[in-house]
């Protein structure tokens, strides 16, 4: 009973593993091309979200194909020396007793650039001689630090299964386990998981071990506690506690990231604490807060964190003083996230048309905002044919007359004008 | 028909064509028939014709060809380090072909470079004085290092006199033929407080009304240009209603691209000028220097404004009951 069920239901065949069908093949493929003599790539690079089954595809392979597997991850092959030493084992095929051998190195994610820059360079060495199979997995092959490997490394992407395949790998575990189930609550467990399918064997665990039958019902509750629900609670408990501690506690057990955190606080906070006293004493704490975010960003010292959570929650519940609570407040969803992605189209092209004007008008795109455009806007809601000239003149594009005469019709009336 | 914004298309060409800064001008008219340049800082408020005398500059120096040993960054939009390690260094270290053997670099808005990039301007600037003259040019010099001020020649640029001013605008009335009342002609010399960029774009966009300019027209054509309405937001602000401010505020941020520093410069004004009593500006003021001096250092502009807003609310509601 001790071992979780992603242990103990782990696929042990390559038919066991859902999903991927392709990337199973070309894996395979690439393995049993040894046999014929060394390939081109000698190592192959299997990418793709966690939870998926990328691990599992080498173990299985390994398996079936009867290679001893020898896994190395994160921890292990940081240093240029680390990796010298496991160089050791690629340096020939076979093993002492006949069989052939796969190296594993597992999660490269995990190998830091800066730190292990030495161990990235030599293990680019080994790649390129090895005379063993070596398999690499990571989440994003297409992170900066993985080109050089990148170029001596076969490429298999693995993506999520669908829904329906989850499914079928839940069902399968419940079968063994004995469970009785409904296939809408797998299904609702498959998509809550985003189709992660270790997650979604963790979750099917915590709902349905020791039961006999899992319906419906049973995981319905998962539903009813989303994330907001979770922001809630702290946002109430930080607004009305008026307690430092729990307010604090309130937001390090929330698991919630500490950025979108600040922003719900930021934007409801005036709601509540309504005194312009409070509100003062709030609004400072909040403003200390997002300096130690900056300061954060900038030197990446994430200890400073601490700091930035003791302001928002603890800083802005013993501001509360005079305010009186009046009545029931919903909360509301960060305003300025909502507009930052509302303008974000106009924003961008604001900085285009800035960039048009500085290459004409010898003042920087910066500056050209505020005191060129709302003039060139007057002109272009006013004056079709003058501002046919100054689109000519500025090389505007279509969305950018657009931008500037504010409206379909007009834009069209000053394009009849240009040439 | 072909149109320019007026402000280039009457931007003067040779230095010989620019009518005010009499002594700025003989000078750098000097530096023309040595065909040589130190490096210049041209200093000044906005508009009076600092990047134009610096144009005209290279202009003269090497005839019609002289964009091609001419190079315009503008460091507000890239004040890093790493504009001067890539850009100003790749310019500044080849030879220029031609009669003089420099080319100039005009760094447009220099006041607006991270300390480190001037640093970093510091030897380039020396070690390619062979090759590159640059002309920094800036609102305050003060906030140029002084180490760059000390190996450059300061020229000090001041308000245009309203003759000089006159003549300018005059001259493009006439040209564009357009028609305009006395007093809309005092009222565009009112709102560009000196500045002829401002007076110039407020013309063409008033006159692209078609109709003669009065005073209403100009107002209105300052009025929509300005969206960002520091003042109005202040009141709602001290009116206590610290919520519609805020949305004011994030409108100016986010919908009009107002930059931070100019609305807190608004507001250090607007306060002195307030009705509030001596001891709650200082208050204030102490508030709004901590927060721009946040600003510069990078922090969030609206949650930062926003601190100040509620010290505004506060402000509103004490004024209120003490009166």
């Amino acid at each position: 009973m001790s071992t979780t069920w992603t242990q103990k239901h782990r696929p042990q065949t390559l038919n066991e593993i859902v999903g991927n069908k392709e990337a199973k093949q070309q894996f395979l493929n690439w393995l049993k091309s040894w046999n014929k003599g060394i390939p081109k790539k000698r190592a192959a690079l299997l990418h793709g979200p966690p939870g998926i089954g990328k691990t599992v595809t080498v173990e299985a392979s390994a398996k079936e194909l009867k290679m001893e597997l020898v896994e190395k991850n994160a921890s292990d092959y940081r240093t240029a020396d680390a990796i010298k030493r496991f160089a050791g084992l690629a340096s020939q095929y076979g093993t002492l007793f006949g069989g052939k051998r796969l190296i594993l190195l597992d999660e490269m994610d995990g190998v830091s650039g800066r730190d292990d820059r030495g161990g990235v360079r030599e293990l680019t060495k080994v790649l390129k001689d090895t005379r063993s199979p070596v398999v690499l997995t990571a989440n994003d092959a297409y992170d900066p630090r993985f080109k050089t490997i990148r170029k001596y490394c076969l490429i298999i992407p693995f993506k999520n299964p669908t829904v329906r395949e989850t499914v079928s790998h839940l069902k399968r575990i419940c079968a063994k386990e004995g469970i009785e189930t409904d296939e809408e609550a797998l299904k609702f467990i498959a998509e809550r998981s985003a189709r992660d399918v270790r997650s979604a064997v963790n979750d099917l665990q915590a709902l349905a071990q020791g039961k006999t039958r899992l319906v419906k019902e049973d995981v319905a509750w998962l539903a009813g506690r989303d994330r907001n629900e979770v922001i809630f609670d702290v946002l109430r408990t930080i607004m009305y506690s008026k307690d430092s501690w729990e307010a604090k506690k309130a937001v390090s057990s929330s698991d919630l990231d500490p950025d979108m955190l600040f922003n719900w606080i930021y934007e409801n906070t005036p709601y509540h604490l309504t005194d312009p006293h409070d509100l003062v004493k709030a609004m400072d704490y909040l403003a200390l807060a997002d300096i130690y975010r900056k300061r954060i960003r900038d030197t990446q010292y994430w200890t400073l964190l601490r700091y930035v959570v003791d302001f928002m929650s603890s800083g802005v519940a013993v501001s509360r003083q005079r305010s009186k609570s009046s009545g029931w407040i919903p909360f509301r969803f960060p305003e300025k996230i909502r507009m930052l992605s509302r303008t974000k189209g106009e924003r961008a092209l604001r900085t285009s048309i800035g960039m048009k004007i500085r290459n004409r008008c010898h003042i920087s795109a910066t500056r050209s905002a505020k005191e060129v455009m709302p003039y060139l806007k007057i002109i272009f809601e006013n004056n079709p044919e003058m501002a046919a000239g100054l689109s000519d003149w500025l090389d505007l594009d279509e969305d950018m007359i657009e931008y500037l005469a504010g409206n379909k019709k007009q834009t069209k009336t000053i394009i009849s004008k240009l040439e | 028909m072909s149109y320019e914004m007026w402000a280039e298309k009457y931007r003067p060409k040779s230095l010989s064509k620019i009518i005010n800064q009499k002594e700025i001008v003989d000078r750098l008219q000097s530096f023309v028939k040595a065909k040589n340049v130190p490096h210049c800082i041209f200093a000044g408020p906005p508009g009076t014709g600092k990047t134009t005398a610096a144009l005209c500059l290279a202009r003269d120096l090497y005839g019609t060809g002289y964009r091609e040993h001419l190079m315009e960054l503008n460091a507000s939009d890239e004040r890093g380090i790493k504009m001067v390690r890539e850009t100003v260094k790749t310019f500044a270290r080849t030879r220029s072909i031609g009669e003089i053997p420099f080319k100039i670099l005009i760094l447009d808005e220099a006041d607006n470079m991270t300390s480190d990039a001037q640093q970093a301007l510091r030897r380039t600037m020396e070690r390619f004085t062979e090759t590159c003259r640059f002309i920094m040019i800036a609102n305050y010099s003060g906030k140029i290092i002084e180490p760059l001020q000390s190996r450059c020649a300061p020229f000090r640029f001041s308000y245009m006199s309203k003759e000089d001013q006159d003549r300018y605008l005059r001259h493009i009335i006439e040209e564009e033929n357009i028609k305009i009342l006395d007093e809309g002609y005092d009222a565009i010399f009112e709102v560009s407080e000196g500045d002829l960029r401002k007076a110039t774009n407020a013309l063409q966009a008033a006159a692209s009304m078609g109709k003669v300019i009065d005073p209403e027209t100009v107002y209105s054509v300052i009025g929509r240009a300005n969206p960002a309405d520091v003042n109005e937001m202040i009141k709602t602000a001290m009116k206590g209603d610290f919520l519609e401010a805020r949305k004011q505020l994030r409108e100016m941020i986010l919908k009009y691209g107002v930059a931070g520093s100019d609305i807190i410069k608004q507001i250090h004004t607007e306060i002195f000028r307030s009705m509030l009593p001596d001891s709650w500006k200082v208050t204030l003021s102490e508030a709004i220097g901590e927060i721009d001096f946040r600003l510069v250092q990078g922090a969030d502009v609206e949650v930062q404004l926003s601190a100040l807003l509620a010290r505004l609310t506060e402000a509103g509601q004490e004024l209120s009951r003490g009166g």
